[in-house]
């Protein structure tokens, strides 16, 4: 089984490159039958994909423990669910599932648009294909997921990390992954008129859906993340500032940036350049995320190996595509000119790129202060960190201004906004902020920041409820019905406009969960039963302590007893939990109180069982609920967004408006789909550093021709026997490179791994790269001989037939 | 169009300036040198009084903790050199002995005086989601 997917990844790197070359000859000659083709290998490829996911699925439901990389992430006691999620449990799954994934979203984006933008879609294949092939060489030349063992395989998995087995975690990484993917679909046809020329605002339309698409799925991925950490961590907060979240909310700040400032080119036909640099700026940070956070370059809480031969391969690719990508830009600066130029700052154009330079400034401070550590250390020589507090305070500043601009942005008019009008505009809004501002000071908020955040907040639906209410009012007076109907009507006329201002809401809400940040509490002392603790208004006594034992786990809790004002309210139980073959990494089992105001939220994060006593947390994190509704929120005013054309036809029907939000909510459920962040699992023997950097190097000599570290035969002698002679070497005081040359001089050559990096063994490091390479010029020369221009006479009028026509027409309609 | 990208350049400029200054004058505040033990317990002396990152193994079996307290005392070591240092709080699931640690506060003739700690997993997870109690 496992041969054949590995066949099918080359069968798909093969037929990528195929439909790359051919495309791209297929456009050169404006040949039909060349183009139908490329675009055919590149469904192939789709299901390709689909047949190899589908293979390793299958070797995890079936316990293939012979492939190594189901034998890492499974066990028999895996619950069927984390079986089939284990897919994309670790890295090589991960970058399978990005493939699986880009294959069918370029599949679905192209086959959508084959039509409607014919001259871009031979590039855009050709773009997505070339992605598709870095991916798979990683895999083909680095990281293959069907890897098996070459001699005897293990009878059971090491299984899955407890920490992961977890609902969050199994939806959380494929969100954020199809969000990353999908960003790949933007990127390609951005590239593609780059390439043709056509520059005009048509691409924009073909992947105005997908950048929305795209950034609902990074968002929620973001959202799930912050659930799953304040959750399960257990460490009371759900952000903070590590690099692996920062990654995440690089590529979102400039995707957000990008949703807006394609509202300008529309309307005014500005900001073409920005537009196309923030879509190539957009793809490369979903690159850089990948890259930094499994290449090691970063120090994070999340522990991740250190892999060179990756940090190489990515390096190359995006330093490619950054110099092809921008290249392609200042090649077609002249048809990229703006038909317009700014008439006023006080216009919403203006808006729109204020908003711009602070997303954009936010995305690039957030990667400044990640990678300040690497880069303190390669200026320096020094390594020095920002923690925390250095984010905040940027950020929260940063944020504030973000909030403001949300409520300024749709109360100006285009172009220039009349004096007469801002006053009439501005009048509702900013009463109420005003009047949230007074009740906050009146109530003796002293927090500036989150003071200045309800009164911002205040200001924001001020404007969204007064856009709703005169929209509304309008549409009642023309149509003549009731202000409901209107309203919803009023919707879906204008689903881009409306679902905007519902996803504006939603920001808004999330904003009062970072607001409530500033009034937690917390506590953490050592009890035993019967102590109390107090915090805010909530006093908790601590019980007893109590040991159970599902058969899958066993599970020390904490019983306690929450009182308020005197009154009990609840009995709350936080534990520790202690999984089979991971007893050497229980999970804190947090307990969570939540209501509107506050979450009470109780951790036991150590104990002592002969003693009955218990160190516990106890934390008020007041309005943190209303990040969640603000998530829930954004999610729903996307959806709304991206309604197709027929789907408001009921609000003239009159369908009762919670059937209407109800199936809207479904719909979201179901539409959710899933890609991937890695994890691994623990070894069961430990070893020092030394130790475990020298196994990593040597083989074992039981016949197996693998590490020590990856030997993985059931009683292993070779493993014992070498592990014996590097503990002498290291007792003699030997270092690293002595131990080394101690077991070449003892054994031979051949006992390294990897050749020294010398002279002619450095051909083997380059072979993946000239593997790469030879595989890119193939592609060029092919696609070059492939496209002779054929001479024939009145060539020039292949591509225009009547669709073109019906194209115009659609577009035309699309403009709102 | 000159006069033009005059404005665009100048307005550039400005706001790359002031920007350059507010973040140089925060990152001042907010900076902590990044050390590995050997480094740090080669000169204590140089290092005292910074705010500092410590990054280190915790030395089996030195792990000690007040009766009643969340108080700990342990010693971390890397490549043979140990520093003593003390923790107040909640500490991450994974310290224990032999965890690599990194420890954030201030060097005193005593020791090190953390005020927060991530612990990483002992062996190689590629991903341990994070074990943190930060901030």
């Amino acid at each position: 089984m496992s041969a054949l997917g590995y066949y099918l990844l080359l069968a798909a790197f093969v037929g990528c490159a195929y439909a790359a070359a051919i495309s791209v000859a297929g456009a050169r000659r404006r040949s039909r039958a060349l183009i139908e083709s490329g675009t055919g290998a590149f469904y192939l490829v789709a299901a390709i994909m689909t047949a190899a996911s589908s293979v390793i699925v299958y070797s995890f439901v079936t316990g293939d423990y012979s492939v190594k990389y189901v034998q890492r992430y499974s066990d028999s006691a895996l619950p069927l669910f984390y079986k089939i999620t284990s897919y994309w449990g670790g890295l090589d799954g991960s970058i399978m599932f990005w493939v699986f994934l880009l294959s069918l979203f370029g599949s679905v984006a192209v086959y959508i648009n084959r039509e409607r933008h014919r001259e871009l879609i031979p590039y855009v294949v050709a773009v997505i294909s070339v992605v598709e092939m870095f991916f798979l060489l990683l895999m083909v030349v680095h990281k293959n997921p069907f890897e098996t063992f070459l001699t005897e395989s293990p009878a059971d998995g090491t299984g899955l990390s407890p920490l992961l087995q977890n609902f969050y975690m199994v939806i959380h990484p494929p969100t954020m992954y199809s969000g990353f993917v999908g960003l790949t679909i933007p990127y390609a046809f951005g590239m593609a008129a780059l390439i043709t020329g056509y520059l005009d605002d048509s691409w924009l339309r073909a992947v105005r859906r997908w950048t929305m698409i795209s950034w609902l799925l990074l968002s929620v991925g973001l959202g799930l993340g912050m659930i799953w950490a304040y959750e399960e961590l257990g460490w009371g907060g759900y952000w903070m500032w590590d690099p692996v979240e920062n990654a995440g909310l690089l590529p979102w700040f400039t995707a957000t940036a990008f949703l807006h400032s394609v509202m300008v080119q529309e309307r005014r036909g500005m900001l073409r350049v920005w537009n196309v640099a923030l879509v190539i700026t957009t793809f490369l940070l979903t690159l850089f995320a990948t890259f930094m956070t499994r290449s090691g370059i970063v120090t994070s809480v999340h522990n991740f190996g250190e892999d060179p031969v990756l940090t190489r391969l990515f390096t190359i690719f995006m330093v490619s595509t950054l110099v092809l990508s921008f290249g392609l830009v200042i090649h077609r600066m002249p048809l990229l000119r703006a038909r317009n130029e700014l008439d006023s700052w006080l216009s919403r154009e203006a808006a729109f790129m204020f908003n711009n330079w602070i997303l954009l400034f936010s995305a690039f401070f957030v990667l400044f202060a990640t990678m300040f550590p690497t880069l303190s250390e390669a200026v320096t020589g020094e390594r020095i960190t920002v923690g925390p507090p250095f984010f905040n305070q940027w950020m929260i500043p940063l944020g504030l201004a973000m909030l403001l601009l949300t409520g300024i942005g749709p109360l100006l008019a285009w172009r220039k906004s009349a004096l007469v009008n801002l006053r009439d505009q501005f009048l509702f809004p900013t009463a109420s902020g005003l009047l949230v501002g007074g009740g906050v000071v009146a109530l003796g908020v002293r927090v500036w920041s989150s003071g200045l955040c309800f009164a911002f907040a205040g200001f924001v639906l001020g404007t969204v409820a007064q856009e709703f209410w005169r929209g509304a009012r309008v549409r009642q007076q023309t149509t003549g019905t009731d202000l409901f109907t209107a309203l919803i009507g009023l919707v879906g006329r204008n689903k881009r406009r409306y679902g905007g201002y519902l996803v504006h809401v939603g920001i808004v809400l999330m904003f009062l969960g970072f607001a409530g940040e500033g009034f937690k509490q917390k506590q953490t002392v050592e009890v035993t039963p019967g102590q109390e603790i107090t915090v805010r208004d909530f006093t908790v006594r601590f019980d007893a302590l109590k040991v159970t034992d599902d058969g899958r786990k066993q599970m020390v809790t904490g019983e306690t007893t929450v009182f308020r004002d005197g009154a009990e309210l609840t009995r709350m139980y936080p534990a520790r939990w202690y999984f089979r073959k991971h007893e050497d990494a229980p999970t804190t089992e947090v307990a969570i109180r939540r209501s509107f105001s506050e979450d009470l939220y109780i951790v036991m994060s150590d104990f002592d069982l002969a003693e009955q006593r218990a160190s516990v947390e106890v934390v008020v994190n007041p309005l943190v609920n209303w990040l969640w509704f603000g998530f829930g929120m954004l999610a729903f005013g996307t959806f709304i967004a991206l309604l197709p054309e027929r789907a408001f036809a009921f609000a003239d029907a009159k369908v009762p408006a919670g059937a209407a939000t109800a199936s809207l909510l479904l719909l979201a459920l179901v539409l959710w789909p899933s890609a991937v962040l890695a994890q691994e699992v623990a070894p069961r023997v430990r070893f020092t550093e030394l130790e475990e950097r020298v196994r990593s190097e040597v083989m074992c000599t039981c016949g197996c021709r693998r590490s020590l570290t990856f030997c993985g035969m059931a009683n292993c002698h070779g493993e014992a026997d070498q592990m014996a002679r590097l503990r002498e070497y290291i007792s003699q005081g030997q270092s690293h490179d002595q131990i080394l040359a101690s077991f070449v001089s003892d054994m031979g050559g051949e006992i390294l791994m990897s050749p020294p990096d010398s002279g002619f063994n450095r051909l083997a490091w380059l072979l993946p790269y000239l593997l790469g390479a030879a595989g890119l010029v193939t592609i060029v020369v092919t696609a070059r001989r492939w496209s002779r221009p054929v001479a024939v006479a009145g060539g020039a009028d292949v591509m225009v037939d009547p669709a073109l026509d019906a194209r115009l027409d659609d577009e035309l309609r699309d403009l709102d | 169009m000159s006069h033009k990208v005059a404005k665009i350049g100048a307005t550039t400029l400005v706001l790359a300036t002031v920007f350059g200054v507010l973040l140089y004058t925060t990152l001042g505040e907010s900076m902590q040198y990044y050390k590995y033990v050997d480094e740090v317990a080669a000169s204590p002396q140089a290092w005292e009084g910074k705010k500092l990152q410590v990054h280190g193994y915790v030395v089996p079996g030195s792990i000690g903790r007040k009766r009643d307290r969340l108080e700990y005392q342990f010693d971390i070591q890397r490549n043979g050199q140990t520093l003593r240092a003390y923790y107040t709080g909640v500490v991450p699931d994974t310290f224990k002995d032999e965890a690599e640690v990194v420890l954030t506060g201030a060097l005193t003739p005593t020791g090190f005086m953390a005020t927060e700690m991530t612990a990483k997993c002992p062996s190689k997870y590629e991903e341990a989601p994070n074990f943190s109690t930060a901030p």
